[in-house]
């Protein structure tokens, strides 16, 4: 029995001997929802803090180191400053769908942060569609960036929310299919079967070539999906604005600018997750001191270990790349990205065919 | 009894979401409803456990079929304005309509007898899988081939309809003479 | 937890921005002036309606994004259940699948449908 595991079987044992069985189970949800909730403001406030600093180190600054120790709590004191902003639209905006917008977002999130492991056991909807699920309710989000886009009554909103749908749906397609390349080798959807089936080796491992070449793929179009640079035309400074979020301001920008880093987040665990094991420990063969060595270390270290390590990637693309034109970005998609999926998710399928895999 | 009350909730849901989305007069008002029936329908395939079923609803219904309607919206040409209310005598034909056709359902849910399906509903994914690979008695192989004949037919169709592969139309636009396109769509 | 979870992160969610929301229109001043509320276009006034109409492109993106999106759908148990059949055909099957979708997505590259011009 793992740690995560023997913690919510004790959180259990406690609520239940507080309240009768159905008590017991509303306030397991209640507390589910409330830690996933600060999860999600410590997570986005989290990063965009290590979004600040990184991009400071890779300009040689210092980024933000006067408010608390290190700069810590800068994030803290943004969040209150959008807070207690007055919200500001447009006059002749379609206001019901200019404040449904942001629930969308947040909700889509929320959901596809829900099924993800971050430990043995440790996951709150453990579904036995899981990957499935994820990219369906992220499919719903890109339904939140039109809206708003329509819904503020702004020209730079509108062309930055369709530019935003067709590339969102377009990398959506490679996010699908580099994930269903990993899931021939698994042979189940639920993301706990995902990860107990790399306990010997992960899964970029296991699937060598055609793995490899599926998580190029997934971190490419991953890049793409949650629209950051290089692929951010969506908010192209320079040519519109902020994009899509430019006549919202005060805390229903804050959701926006949430909901990107927590998106951020959400591909680095999936990639995380699928790909290099979870919250599995790195094994090596048969070194038996090592592994031994290595399951000392908690699972949920692991994963926030991999997925910080794939986070960092993203940061360091955005000041490596130039943006991409909006037309060079469908060619990518289209042109290259998805013949070559398919054609490695063939190859993938002749290698478990033939038990080409470790 | 939970379960009872959460369909009761759906079925509310979308009953009213599709009522206000046929009687917005903006159009893309009565789209974000008809996500929202959409979206409780995927809620009520949750609710039966059919989670596979829910999955296709959400992905292919509310993130497919409703961006592309919403795209679809954003081509038309007074898109912001409301659409016209129809006059007096549409009005009360539609509701006429609209009254019959529920009277002949209602009559129809309440008359027939639904027998409900005893056994297991193997619903997991692996199963439905081994099926569409499966040639023998109760396999699906013939329609999963045939539904690839039918994608392709579908993006030549998408093809032909979005690039103005039509010929009389061709003719027209290569003689110089105005066309039913717009010419007023710029490069965004 | 099972499906009940889908209703608890509705809740959550909706919680979370609408108290937010609610929270910041208690504490934040409220400034009222008429230029304040026009939308933002670095202080140039907006020439006719902002609702405009777009190009065609975006529909024929959307289009071919919904059938591979059907295809995905198609693709999914077919790589759930793959691992399980020991035999020949599954491979075979979807090598004709994936022939007819190539052909497919060839036409649509052959016709510039990508092309954003």
């Amino acid at each position: 029995m793992h740690g995560t595991e023997r913690f919510t079987a004790a959180v259990h044992q406690w609520l239940l001997g507080m309240f009768s069985p159905g008590a017991a189970h509303i306030a397991e949800m209640v507390l589910t929802g409330l830690a996933y909730l600060a999860f999600f403001a410590v997570a986005g406030l989290a990063l965009v803090y290590l979004e600040r600093r990184i991009a400071a180190f890779f300009q040689v600054r210092l980024g933000p180191n006067r408010v608390g120790p290190f700069g810590l709590l800068q994030t803290v004191a943004d969040a209150l400053k959008l807070v207690a902003k007055e919200p500001i639209g447009t006059k002749k905006a379609d206001h019901f769908l200019y404040s449904l917008a942001p629930y969308f977002l947040i909700i889509s999130s929320l959901m596809a942060i829900s099924v993800i492991p971050m430990g043995a056991g440790f996951s709150a909807f453990d579904i036995d569609v899981g990957v499935f699920f994820l990219i369906a309710v992220s499919s719903v989000g890109v339904l939140g960036i039109l809206i708003a886009g329509w819904g503020s009554y702004n020209k730079y909103s509108l062309i930055g929310a369709l530019r935003s749908g067709a590339q969102m749906i377009s990398y959506e397609l490679s996010v699908g299919l580099s994930l269903l390349t990993m899931i021939l080798l698994v042979g189940s959807l639920r993301f706990s079967d995902v990860v107990q089936a790399q306990s010997d080796y992960w899964l970029i491992f296991k699937g060598h070539i055609p793995a490899f070449i599926a998580f190029v793929i997934f971190i490419i179009s991953g890049t793409a999906e949650s629209n950051r640079t290089p692929f951010d035309l969506v908010e192209a400074e320079s040519e519109l604005g902020a994009g899509f979020h430019s006549e919202y301001s005060g805390i229903q920008f804050a959701f926006f600018f949430l909901s990107e880093f927590i998106n951020m987040f959400i591909i680095s665990a999936v990639a995380a997750t699928v790909f290099l094991g979870g919250w599995m420990p790195f094994h090596i063969g048969d070194l038996e001191g090592f592994n031994h060595i290595m399951d000392y270390i908690p699972g949920p270290v692991w994963f926030f270990i991999k997925t910080g390590f794939i986070i960092f990637l993203m940061m360091w693309f955005r000041w490596t790349f130039p943006r991409l034109r909006i037309d060079q970005l469908m060619k990518l998609e289209w042109k290259y990205l998805l013949p070559l999926n398919l054609l490695n998710i063939l190859l993938m399928a002749f290698f478990v065919w033939k038990g080409w895999y470790l | 009894m939970t379960e009872r009350i959460i369909f009761y909730i759906l079925a509310f849901i979308m009953i009213v979401f599709s009522l206000m989305s046929v009687t917005s007069t903006k159009i893309i008002r009565s789209a974000i409803y008809l996500l929202g029936v959409l979206m409780a329908t995927a809620g009520l395939y949750f609710l039966f456990n059919l989670n596979f079923l829910g999955a296709i609803q959400l992905t292919v219904y509310a993130g497919g079929i409703m961006v592309l309607i919403v795209i679809a919206i954003l081509l038309t040409h007074h898109v912001g304005f409301g659409l016209p209310v129809p006059d007096k005598k549409h009005m009360i034909l539609g509701w006429l309509a609209a009254m019959i056709g529920i009277t002949i359902s209602f009559f129809q849910f309440t008359t027939h007898t639904f027998k409900p399906k005893i056994g297991n509903l193997d619903d997991r994914v692996s199963k439905m899988g081994a099926d569409m690979l499966h040639y023998g008695d109760g396999g699906f192989v013939l329609p999963f081939e045939v539904i690839s004949i039918l994608l392709l037919a579908g993006i030549i169709a998408a093809i032909t309809i979005a690039k103005g592969g039509i010929p009389h139309l061709k003719k027209r636009l290569k003689s110089g003479q105005p066309t039913t396109v717009s010419s007023s769509t710029k490069k965004q | 937890m099972g499906n009940e979870a889908i209703i608890l992160f509705l809740i959550a969610g909706f919680v979370f921005v609408f108290g937010a929301v609610l929270f910041s229109k208690l504490i934040s001043p409220k400034w009222d002036t008429p230029r304040k509320w026009d939308p933002y276009e670095c202080g140039v006034e907006t020439i006719g309606p902002s609702w405009i109409q777009f190009k065609a492109h975006y529909y024929l993106i959307a289009l071919l994004f919904l059938i591979f999106d059907v295809e995905i759908v198609f693709l999914i148990p077919w790589a759930v259940a793959f691992k399980h059949i020991d035999s020949a055909l599954p491979f075979i099957e979807i090598l004709i699948f994936f022939v007819v979708l190539g052909l497919g997505l060839l036409y649509a590259l052959k016709k510039d449908a990508i092309d954003w011009d």
